[in-house]
């Protein structure tokens, strides 16, 4: 009965949050101050920015979503730096995050780096190639196909139903020549699980197109990395999240070399932006038992179907 | 009874090293950020001033103010800008770090197959670093 009502409490918090992203949003203060001749200042967007990275990696984590694409479609829409800027931070913010979150995964054994490293090698060489298409097309060309990738990732993430451990009854002669096999202890389960994969060919061309977009818009990529290995590749979801992330400290590395070369990476943007998202996915994992993360899941979903609707109309000049 | 972990020493080995230059890479963008802000050092281009143009693309920015971009700030470091995009500079080459310390170690298993793998990934990275791939000036 507690336990119900901290949740429903949790809950409200959250939506409070996520109204409060919106309400209070920076894109609110703009509005108001594009009516008056006041400038803001840099720093007010400085702390804008910060808190507002905070909330989303907050939420993030509760709806069980990678910061990275939450963030550039929202920071891009509601903060008056350019996509450029944005999408170079996002990619930092999805690298940060998943440098941090590699040692564990790895020492645990969740994250195989045999699977990683057969997928990150093709995949970074296409993420090059995203980061250096995205930079040169034309703003309303990256709005607009930004909107649609950011659609169409929000009916991903409504209909996939992932499979915590998939049966793999003969694994590819490519994942044998990659000896590409594992064996994790399952908390859930209180037990060893070993698993196998197949139709790694087909993940492998996955990747490549998952590399190319996410280098284009500087997302993270968890959203289709764990699709491909856990519903294509067959590994189970526990190592398919572990080691997509790992795939992706990876893939934002070689992306992240472009933004910088191409002056597309501004530290005064960059650096709050991981700092709010890096505390805002500690404290939301605190939260994580205390709220109903389906509830905040759908919530984020519409949150992002939003934003790639603003995008979308931004790309057509509305 | 303690669960058993399942990871390779190669495994862990990434593991140690990634956990140790990660966790130094957000120290060095914090601190890099307030020495910026804060104006510690002097800097080639002031935070009020970047803000003035970050509305502009990347390109038309960097015509009308020298932020640090690619590898052309290496001989500034004394700068409080140059010394924050040096963080993140860093933050941007722990993944290559971390791989290239593995490499002589499926050598030393006789791996062959993932030997070559990570060098070409380092390559590749190592490329894009340097600009040959992607697309530094």
């Amino acid at each position: 009965m507690h336990q119900r009502c901290y949740r429903t409490i949790g809950s409200i918090f959250l939506l409070s949050v996520l109204t409060g992203l919106l309400l209070f949003s920076p894109a609110v203060a703009f509005a108001v101050q594009s009516q008056t001749p006041v400038q803001t200042e840099w720093w007010v967007w400085e702390i804008a920015l910060f808190v507002f990275s905070f909330f989303l990696g907050i939420i993030a984590v509760i709806a069980g979503v990678g910061g990275g694409v939450l963030f550039v479609p929202i920071v891009s829409s509601f903060f008056p730096f350019h996509i450029d800027f944005v999408r170079g931070a996002g990619l930092l913010v999805a690298l940060s995050g998943a440098l941090s979150a590699g040692s564990p995964l790895l020492k645990k054994g969740l994250a195989n780096l045999k699977l990683a490293l057969s997928m990150a090698l093709i995949a970074s060489v296409s993420s090059i190639a995203g980061a250096m298409v995205g930079l040169a097309m034309p703003e309303n060309v990256v709005q607009l196909s930004l909107g649609a990738t950011i659609l169409g990732i929000s009916v991903i993430m409504l209909l996939s139903k992932n499979s915590a451990y998939p049966e793999i009854k003969e694994p590819d002669t490519l994942s044998k020549i990659l000896h590409i096999y594992g064996i994790y202890y399952d908390e859930q389960l209180k037990k060893d699980v070993s698993w196998q994969i197949h139709r790694t060919p087909i993940g492998l061309l996955l990747f490549i197109v998952i590399g190319f977009m996410a280098g284009m818009f500087g997302l993270g990529a968890g959203w289709a990395n764990v699709p491909v290995f856990n519903l294509v590749l067959g590994a189970p979801l526990r190592v398919s999240v572990a080691t997509s992330i790992f795939v992706l400290s990876i893939n934002d590395t070689a992306a992240a070399w472009v933004y910088l070369h191409k002056g597309a990476v501004l530290p005064l943007i960059a650096v709050p932006s991981v700092a709010g998202m890096m505390l805002g996915t500690k404290i939301g994992a605190r939260l994580l038992t205390k709220v109903h993360t389906r509830v905040v899941r759908k919530l984020v979903i519409t949150l992002l179907a939003g934003a790639g609707l603003r995008a979308l109309l931004k790309g057509f000049g509305i | 009874m303690k669960p058993k972990l399942h990871a390779n020493r190669i495994q862990l080995t990434y593991a140690t090293v990634l956990s140790w230059t990660s966790t130094l890479g957000i120290i060095f963008i914090v601190a890099g950020y307030f020495v910026y802000v804060f104006q510690l050092l002097p800097s080639t281009v002031s935070p009020a001033e970047v803000a003035m143009h970050w509305s502009l693309r990347a390109a038309e920015l960097h015509k009308i103010v020298p932020v640090p971009s690619g590898w052309d700030w290496i001989y500034q470091l004394g700068r409080g800008d140059v010394l924050s995009y040096a963080s993140v500079v860093y933050l941007s080459s722990v993944t290559m770090l971390c791989l290239a310390v593995i490499i002589p170690l499926f050598l030393k298993e006789k791996d062959m197959i993932y030997a070559v793998m990570t060098l070409l990934q380092v390559l590749v990275l190592v490329f894009a670093a340097a600009g040959i791939v992607s697309g530094g000036h």
